[in-house]
């Protein structure tokens, strides 16, 4: 039991701004009332909902490959001393999973959402999301390059690959359905690329990339998985992608969805030198589309490390920067890519990025369907947050940045024409509420009777508010940061859905994979027994 | 240079084409490559089979891998850098020092073919093993070959994987860089991972006589390491997790006998593809498991006063 005394609540889902009031926590929800138990004095704070992460990249194959491919990023990274009751690991651009537990609780948030699995390795995945401790988990399975899939599409039969789908959801005990680059990475396979919407991909003579964001849209749909389909759009970081993101939107009309990383799709111009900000276009077009809901995907200039399934854009990223390359093509489904890369301050398109990212997430007029993201690690290190809030929040700050940028790069955005100062309670949506509704995740994101009490305590200085360090953060009503130092809790949850299919679908799967793939049928889906603490949600 | 451009097995049994082993004798080291993986099986864009691809053995020595193969290529021993960098030229259609060529034991014309036999490859792979990666040259070879097939990508599409075995080295691998951030040759003494090749590398440390006891499970360094490191572990109290006797075990302080790992115990495999395997015991042991002697282990440590950096303070004011 806890009682919370006396801080100032920023609760916007249940339409709270800034009211004092005292919270109760027992058996590790937000209650009415409690008696007894420990109470923290919270006079002068702020208390927001704890922090949920909607698209980043945390765990998984392809992350690992990343620690892998840069031992040399580690040099300067933060140590985490094991202790007692704490676990090694080191910080930085790819943090260690005990370092990344700890660095995300250490900042206030939450629960996070891993936004890349790839079904074959999804074992893998899991061990990684076991060893990431205090926060809670949830992951999306890469499925837009599932050549089992992009088959059935090509043949026309929606309904058998809304059965494969679902069963393969359950298989690798995920949460929500990405697709990555539609069709493009299939494409890569044989080293194309899918630029256009409406050709066919490499290999098939009537599945474009529409055809598939279309079907997977309304498969998801279908399913009612809590979560719409995830999509990182087709042509991401290009210059001139503008048009590629606007007619994504209209193929998904109709449909929900979550646009990943939009600043990376928000680009005008013909090359590298015309490059621009079309992210006003964007917002315009998103602004008037509400069953869409999107996160920033800023970037912050410094070190970053590319990882995405968009394979032929990181080929072209290592013909670009000329540095390290990994890749790796996942049989039958997908791929990755990891190029290290590092923002700066006076290149003219690392510029216009930084703009684009904060202009969206201004030109976006609803804070409930923007969230904020640097798409972790690819525009900055999820634990550089707390500058982009500062970013949104300090309109003078902002101006002083931009000052900064090179003069060439100020005429290819509108950033310096924006006055729009985000407040405590955006924050708490664009941080929390927003991504934890767009997840679906009921209990997440707010205070109100029978939330989960995830939430962070922040003292009031004169100078603000210091997000980079709340003075308390609660999970799950156990004060897990306290002072600053991380304390040992108890280990994350981890979402998944099981959607209904049915079981028939195994006999049309069972000699199809002992074809293509080389792990047999029966090892393939990921046993429950792996995941600590499975908390499976309904499809409704 | 730097990177690595590589795939899951199956793309290979899908698509590859051409298929070079370079400084490596699957034949006798990883007998069901051929079969399960790269040779024969019948693809999913390669129907024909073994029809439909083509074998490059590249080595040092006639193999009975060559027996497989549909080229067989023979280098001077240690040439491996040089013939890969004449192969990185050959493909960007640079000129070629010709005496470079004489020293490596093979022809211009041969090295001519190859080269282009990889830009045509629809599907291009290359496994190399511990003939190129632990002779002369070492990383510098593994960082060759994997330029190599980087480059070949602005061409057609080419990969590259090392041929791991050795029992689950590759879990091994896998499990210390999400723990440690990085895959061997870690150090915690500080309280924290570090790493240095050469300096916190296994062998390294054995060999100088660094380390003053030893843990071993799942390898068997007395039949490999040099001389210097098997005496140094004969010296210093080492105890070995194996469920057989072998050339540690005979020369430790302790011996415990464990469960096979796959056999009569559970647990996790990683292919040398980087892909974790379930693996299902078929038999019961009375041995207890890896997993179990550890935590009995840890277990025990825990219960006597911590040394741990964040722990002085405490002992200081006890």
């Amino acid at each position: 039991m806890l009682r919370i005394a006396g801080g100032r609540v920023y609760d916007p889902a249940n339409g709270i701004d800034g009211v004092v009031q005292d919270l109760c926590i027992d058996g590790g929800r937000v209650v009415g009332d409690v008696h007894g138990g420990r109470s923290i004095d919270a006079s002068g704070m702020v208390i927001l909902p704890g922090g949920v992460d909607i698209h980043t990249h945390v765990a998984g194959a392809a992350l690992n490959f990343a620690r892998g491919l840069t031992p040399e990023n580690y040099r300067k990274a933060v140590p985490f001393l094991h202790g007692p009751e704490r676990r090694a690991g080191l910080g930085g651009i790819t943090p260690t999973t005990f370092a990344t537990g700890y660095l995300y609780a250490a900042m206030g948030w939450t629960t996070v959402n891993e936004a890349a699995v790839p079904i074959l390795s999804a074992r893998h995945t899991h061990e990684e999301l076991r060893d990431t401790p205090v926060v809670d988990k949830a992951s999306l399975v890469l499925m837009a390059n599932n050549e089992i899939v992009l088959d059935l599409l090509e043949a026309d039969e929606l309904e058998q690959a809304r059965e494969v789908v679902a069963w393969l959801i359950w298989a690798a005990k995920c949460y929500g359905v990405k697709a990555v680059n539609p069709g493009g990475v299939a494409a890569w396979k044989w080293g194309k690329n899918a630029s256009n919407l409406h050709e066919p991909i490499e290999g098939y003579s009537r599945v474009t990339p529409a055809k598939i964001i279309a079907g997977l849209a309304q498969i998801v749909d279908d399913l009612r998985l809590p979560h719409p389909l995830h999509i990182h759009c087709n042509n991401l970081g290009i210059p001139g992608n503008i048009s590629t993101t606007l007619e994504t939107m209209r193929v998904l009309d109709g449909h929900r969805a979550h646009l990943a990383h939009l600043q990376f799709h928000a680009y005008g111009g013909d090359g590298w030198g015309t490059m621009r900000s079309e992210a006003s276009t964007l917002a315009d077009y998103f602004n008037a589309h509400t069953s869409f809901s999107c996160d920033a995907g800023a970037i912050l200039f410094g070190d970053a490390m590319t990882i995405t399934a968009d394979g032929p854009w990181q080929h072209l990223l290592h013909q670009l920067t000329g540095r390290k390359w990994g890749n790796v093509d996942v049989e039958n489904e997908t791929g990755c890519g990891i190029v290290p890369y590092v923002y700066k301050g006076h290149n003219l398109v690392n510029a216009v990025q930084w703009a684009a990212g904060l202009e969206l997430l201004l030109l976006i007029k609803d804070p409930w369907r923007i969230f904020l993201t640097t798409d972790h690690p690819n525009g900055a290190g999820f634990w550089r947050y707390p500058e982009l809030i500062r970013l949104l929040m300090d309109v003078e700050h902002r101006r002083d940045c931009l000052k900064k940028l090179p003069k060439r790069a100020l005429r290819r955005t509108v950033l310096a024409d924006l006055d729009r100062k985000y407040t405590l309670s955006d924050i708490a949506v664009v941080t929390s509420a927003g991504p934890a509704r767009a997840l679906g995740l009921t209990a997440k994101g707010h205070l109100g009777v029978g939330a989960d009490a995830d939430l962070a305590i922040y003292a009031q200085g004169p100078d603000g508010i210091s997000f980079g360090r709340p003075r308390y953060v609660i999970k799950e009503g156990q004060v897990v940061v306290e002072d600053g130092e991380v304390r040992p809790a108890s280990e994350g949850r981890e979402f998944l859905v099981r959607p209904s299919y049915d079981e028939k679908i195994e006999e049309y799967l069972r000699p199809l994979f002992q074809k293509v793939y080389t792990m047999s049928f029966d090892n393939y889906p990921v046993e429950m027994e792996r995941l600590t603490r499975p908390d499976v949600r309904a499809c409704e | 240079m730097g990177g690595k451009v590589t795939c899951t097995l199956g793309e290979v049994k899908n698509r590859a084409d051409l298929i070079i082993y370079w400084g490596g004798n699957p034949a006798e080291c990883h007998p069901r490559h051929f079969t399960k993986y790269t040779l024969m099986p019948k693809g999913k864009f390669v129907p024909e089979g073994r029809k439909g691809r083509t074998m490059v053995l590249v080595d040092i020595r006639e193999t009975p891998s060559a027996k497989a193969a549909d080229i067989f290529l023979q280098i001077r021993p240690g040439k491996d850098f040089e013939v890969l960098t004449i192969l990185r030229a050959l493909v960007k259609n640079r000129q070629i020092d010709e005496t470079a060529v004489a020293e490596t034991g093979l022809s211009l014309e041969t090295l001519k073919d190859l080269a282009a036999r990889m830009k045509r490859a629809r599907f291009g792979v290359v496994f190399f093993g511990m003939g190129l990666s632990m002779t002369r040259g070492k990383h510098m070879n593994s960082a060759a070959v994997l330029t190599l097939a980087a480059e070949l990508n602005a061409y057609t599409k080419f990969v590259c994987m090392p041929m791991r075995g050795h029992g689950n080295v590759t879990g091994s691998d896998m499990v210390l860089r999400w723990t440690t951030g990085f895959p061997f040759g870690t150090n915690l003494s500080r309280g924290y991972p570090r790493f240095n090749p050469g300096e916190f590398s296994t062998v390294d440390l054995i060999v100088r006589g660094d380390n003053d006891a030893a843990l071993i499970l799942g390898a068997d360094p007395g039949a490999t390491m040099p001389q210097p490191g098997i005496d140094h572990l004969g010296r210093i109290p080492t105890i070995v997790l194996d469920p057989k006797v072998t050339h540690t075990s005979r020369l430790s302080r302790v011996h415990i006998t464990t469960a096979a790992t796959g056999i009569s115990a559970p647990g996790t495999a990683y292919r040398m593809d980087e892909i974790p395997l379930p693996l299902r015991p078929a038999l019961k042991s009375p041995y207890p498991t890896d997993e179990e002697i550890i935590k009995r282990i840890r277990a025990a440590v825990a219960a006597k006063p911590a040394w741990t950096p964040a722990a002085i303070p405490a002992r200081a004011t006890a």
